[in-house]
């Protein structure tokens, strides 16, 4: 039984953190209809940012977040403004390999600079663990995460509903071309779309940097993840996204004990080709392509 | 003299002249590095017929690149069945395949179908890791012996040198070039350029979606397990990584779109350019030029520098590669070619 | 006279540069092996200093394998077709080694393998194949061995990354234990890279296993302590039998890495002759501490660079010479022999160490232990 608990609660606790980097890539989608394979590559931007105020600026990884989701918006606009603006247009593939390539030029620049050494951030309490009884243990780097994360949503959420910006942004996700006659500036949208997402990609990189390490090639696992998550959750909604996070984080727990740690990457793929065919529009999208 | 017969003169003696090759040219790295361009000549192409001209955007090429691979690897490590059978086995499993992944995958659209395809690709690579005893999981196929060709009695070739493997490369990149004009010129053709152009109204028209969707799909999926068969057998080494990955199924893509896609000589251009420099990078090759023209100095910072992260940077060099031509050349080469060329056109009338 | 004189001094001067030996360098410098791949560059880097320093000039062609097999391949042909080397030195990973192997005999090119673990490799029969590092039997046995004479384990567990290295040498391990009467109570192969390893070792906790055996590099190394505390996992010992718990960013996670057990090629206090030097020779250079990896390839390369200039270049008089000779080095005593089923390997001593106090200290075997190991692994703190 302990086992089962020790499972769910740290595929909660991750499934966090992947909502985190599921919400981001939804509001892109959401707002842009592109599929941005960069990123996990903007992930990993985050997480070396962080690295660097830890060990220049002796800034704790959970603090740095105010500081580094600025920085990381900026740095998604400026993507959008530069090179996502482009191909808004083009087809399909067109933008998922100026994504791509976008990702292998950030990926392969940090290593340049970095070189592939794995990083390890070592704060006073990156292996505490609070003992919840019956033998299970909830780690607290993940456990401030998870509620960082939570407090994160519930802002994201005020913004998107309760003010004019994020209800410019809802309507462009909605409907472009009517957002756009109903004088909303479209293409300003789209810029702070992206800087959005990736301001939340480099924050989950962030919360992720106690417990996780850091190196180039680190972004290619979560965009994968990130996307499995958006479509289980609905592409552009922010509510699936953060439901399809913990749900996928407690399938990989769950599957890790009860069928192999080796298939587990397998029952997410399958779950999320089930969730293409049958429901396509997700837990919580509405139906349009 | 007639433009077409002109094409056809000059194409007959390039073709002549690769031919040749093998007679003259004796470095085996040399024949190496025309051996991964018939390749990749033949992994465009494939990719190009559902990609190019159905317009089906798979990331998951792998998937049959891989599939082509490991069967013909393991039966003849395994059962030892010779590669020229085992070729096949792996065509009419590969052709299921197709048929599944299309069953799956092609009744969705745009950027969906794309994840499909990857997610697809992803099962196979891991199933592959897991499933040991058909696979030998992680740990791959080496199987650098190849039983000799024999008809009858007599020994065609043995495979210990390279030049079977250049003569095999060249045709197989060739059979993918005819396949692709075929395509361009038969009803089967316009049938996938209609879809690719506009599903419905094609739909609208009579023409049966799922039905030639999944023949182009069967098509490409056959070719490229051609290649990967041959990939293995050449190079007697795979494994999940190497064969099934998602680098493989961008690497595929990329030929294609690089050199552009829905032409017949797209493919070709874009494995002239990416071979080539794919190479030239890896292997310091550059930096080596760049000193010995005596544009850079070998031990000052800029040689040092280049020295010690050329090698490092190919990757990287590959990523502004991609960007640079989705920005400005997102017809890709052949694109690029037709533009000038109707530019000088319009210059001399 | 003095024409002569000029032409003798010219001739004197030339002679090092026309003695130069062409040799071949195949290592991952780039990619996901490349932090451990460095220790290989730096110490053939310094082998290249300590030749000169012997009137051996080397000319070294590097090769950047990318960590894939293919690609290593691809470099094993242009080596010996193209660049006309001597001997090569290289790969680093088990998968690359293996792949190129067959190429080195096809194409009769001597090749040194400094540090992969697959056995396999110099189970072939392969003459022109030869391995410094002892092959991943070792590693299961030493450390099997190390545990049943600490104390009695009777269970198991193993955890592994699900690449060619992780699944051979715990294949190894595996057969091992059979033959020693241990029970396996838990086999859990994980992707690498993964972030969340609680779930596998809350199922490996509940199966309580004495030993728990791991095979990882670096950075799941440290996450699967790290997590393995957070869970309360508490065999009598664990046994690390991956390069990553035998680095220095392993060993300063203290609270984690603290009586962890780990196998090892070479550590910098032990009494082979040079090691001590090298191992701070290596820190003044190039700011850290090398691994065993920095050693091997240090040692192949002298031996090596030292063989082709005695056989004159010559790859068939080289393959000779290096079956024949014996060396004695900073990896201590160093012959390639032919013993149960291997061909050409070094019947290499592993040493076991134990992290004790944030160091590494050889515990086993006991005519190289500096420390006494500790046994059980104490309660997590």
């Amino acid at each position: 039984m302990a086992v089962f608990f020790q499972s769910l609660i740290s595929g909660v606790l991750i499934g966090g953190v992947y909502a985190l980097i599921g919400i981001g890539l939804t509001l892109i989608f959401g707002v842009m209809r592109v599929v941005n394979f960069a990123h996990g590559d903007i992930m990993m931007v985050g997480m070396y940012l962080t690295y660097l105020l830890f060990t220049l600026l002796g800034i704790d990884p959970f603090i740095s977040v105010l500081i580094s989701f600025p920085l990381m918006f900026f740095f998604g606009g400026f993507l959008q403004k530069v090179f996502i603006n482009r191909v808004l247009n083009a087809v399909a593939q067109n933008q998922i390999l100026l994504t791509i390539g976008l990702g292998l030029i950030m990926s392969n620049t940090v290593m340049l600079i970095f070189t592939s050494d794995y990083k390890i951030l070592t704060t006073s309490y990156s292996s505490s663990t609070i003992q919840v009884g019956g033998g299970v243990s909830v780690s607290t780097p993940m456990l401030i995460s998870f509620l960082i994360t939570a407090a994160i949503t519930a802002v994201l959420g005020w913004f998107l509903l309760k003010t004019d910006t994020g209800q410019a942004i809802r309507a462009t996700a909605q409907d472009r071309d009517a957002a756009q006659l109903m004088g909303i500036n479209v293409s300003r949208m789209s810029v702070i779309a992206f800087g959005l997402g990736a301001a939340l990609a480099g924050t989950a990189g962030a919360l992720i940097s106690p417990t996780y390490y850091i190196f180039p090639q680190v972004g290619s696992t979560f965009t994968l993840k990130a996307f499995v998550i958006t479509v289980l959750g609905g592409m552009g909604s922010v509510v699936g996204a953060t439901l399809g996070g913990i749900l996928i984080g407690i399938t990989e727990s769950m599957s890790a004990v009860y069928i192999s740690s080796g298939w587990k990457d397998v029952v997410v793929f399958v779950l999320f080709l089930l969730v293409l065919l049958f429901k396509p529009s997700g837990l919580m999208g509405k139906s349009r392509t | 003299m007639n433009k077409t017969i002109l094409k056809a003169v000059i194409g007959l003696i390039i073709l002549a002249a690769l031919l040749a090759v093998p007679r003259y040219v004796e470095s085996p790295y040399a024949l190496h590095m025309m051996i991964l361009l018939f390749l990749s000549v033949s992994q465009g192409q494939s990719w190009n017929i559902l990609g190019g001209y159905t317009g089906q955007y798979s990331v998951g090429h792998a998937a049959y690149f891989g599939v082509g691979a490991y069967t013909t690897m393991m039966l003849m490590y395994s059962k030892q069945v010779v590669p020229w059978v085992g070729v096949w086995v792996g065509v009419a499993i590969v052709i299921v395949v197709a048929l599944v992944i299309g069953s799956i995958c092609f009744r969705l659209r745009g950027p969906y179908f794309v994840l499909a395809s990857i997610a697809v690709a992803e099962i196979m690579r891991l199933s592959a890791i897991n499933l040991t005893t058909l696979t030998n999981g992680a740990e791959g196929i080496l199987a650098t012996e190849i039983p000799a060709f024999k008809i009858g009695e007599r020994l065609v070739t043995d495979f210990s040198t390279k030049v079977p493997f250049y003569y095999i490369g060249i045709f197989l990149a060739l059979f993918t070039i005819v396949i692709t004009y075929w395509v361009q010129h038969s009803k089967l053709g316009y049938y996938f350029q209609a879809i690719r152009e506009d599903q419905d109204a094609a739909h609208s028209l009579g023409i049966h979606i799922t039905v030639y969707k999944n023949i182009g799909l069967v098509i490409s999926a056959v070719l490229t397990s051609l290649a990967g068969a041959f990939y293995g057998i050449y190079v007697g080494f795979v494994d999940p990584p190497t064969v099934l990955g998602l680098d493989v199924s961008v690497q595929i893509m990329l030929i294609c779109i690089i050199g552009g896609m829905g032409t017949i000589w797209g493919p070709v251009l874009g494995s002239l350019l990416l071979v080539p420099l794919s190479e030239a990078l890896r292997s310091n090759m550059i930096t080596e030029g760049l000193v010995k023209v005596g544009l850079v100095s070998a031990d000052s910072r800029v040689g040092l520098f280049l020295k010690e992260n050329l090698a490092h940077a190919h990757v990287l060099l590959y990523g502004v590669l991609v960007v640079l031509v989705i920005l400005f050349m997102p017809e890709g080469l052949m694109g690029f070619a037709k533009k000038m060329a109707l530019r000088r056109h319009r210059e001399a009338v | 006279m003095r024409k002569h004189f000029l032409a003798l001094a010219t001739a004197l001067a030339l002679s090092p540069c026309l003695m130069a030996q062409k040799i071949g360098v195949i290592n991952s410098m780039s990619g996901p092996e490349a932090p451990i791949g460095e220790n290989i560059t730096n110490g053939i880097k310094l082998a290249e200093e300590d030749l000169k320093k012997k009137g051996i000039q080397v000319q070294l062609v590097w090769e950047d394998d990318t960590g894939k097999p293919q690609i290593s391949m691809s470099a094993m042909e242009k080596l010996a077709t193209r660049d006309n080397v001597a001997g090569v030195v290289g790969p680093y990973t088990s998968a690359c080694s293996n792949a190129v192997a067959k190429l080195a005999e096809k194409y009769r090119v001597p090749l040194l393998i400094p540090a992969a673990a697959k056995e396999e490799i110099t189970r072939q029969g392969l003459k022109h194949v030869f391995r410094m590092n002892a092959p991943a039997d070792k590693y299961a046995s030493s450390l099997i061995d190390a545990a049943a004479s600490l104390g009695k384990p009777k269970s198991i567990a193993f955890i592994y990354e699900n690449t060619d290295f992780g699944t051979s040498t715990t294949k190894t391990a595996k057969e091992y234990v059979a033959k020693k009467g241990i029970q396996v109570v838990a086999d859990e192969p994980y992707p690498k890279g993964a972030a969340d390893y609680r779930s596998t070792l809350a199922k490996v906790k509940s199966k309580n296993p004495d030993l728990v055996f791991m095979v990882s590099y670096v950075a799941d190394a440290i996450l699967l302590m790290r997590q393995s505390r957070e869970v309360g996992l508490q065999p009598q010992a664990f046994l690390g039998a991956g390069a990553g718990f035998t680095t220095a960013e392993f060993a300063k996670e203290h609270a984690i890495s603290e009586n962890i057990i780990s196998c090892t090629q070479w550590t910098n206090d032990v009494n082979w002759p040079g090691a001590k030097e090298f191992g701070a020779r290596y820190k003044a250079k190039f700011g850290k501490e090398p691994t065993y990896h920095a050693a091997c390839a240090y040692a192949s390369m002298m031996i090596m660079a030292e063989t082709a200039k005695k056989a004159g270049g010559d790859r068939a008089k080289t393959r000779d010479a290096l079956k024949a000779g014996k060396w004695n080095g900073v990896m201590g005593e160093v012959q390639f022999a032919d013993y149960e089923g291997f061909t050409n390997q070094n019947n290499h001593q592993m040493l076991v160490q134990q992290i004790l106090s944030g160091n590494y200290e050889t515990v086993l075997p006991a005519k190289f232990a500096t420390k006494k190991a500790v046994y059980p692994f104490p309660k997590w703190k």
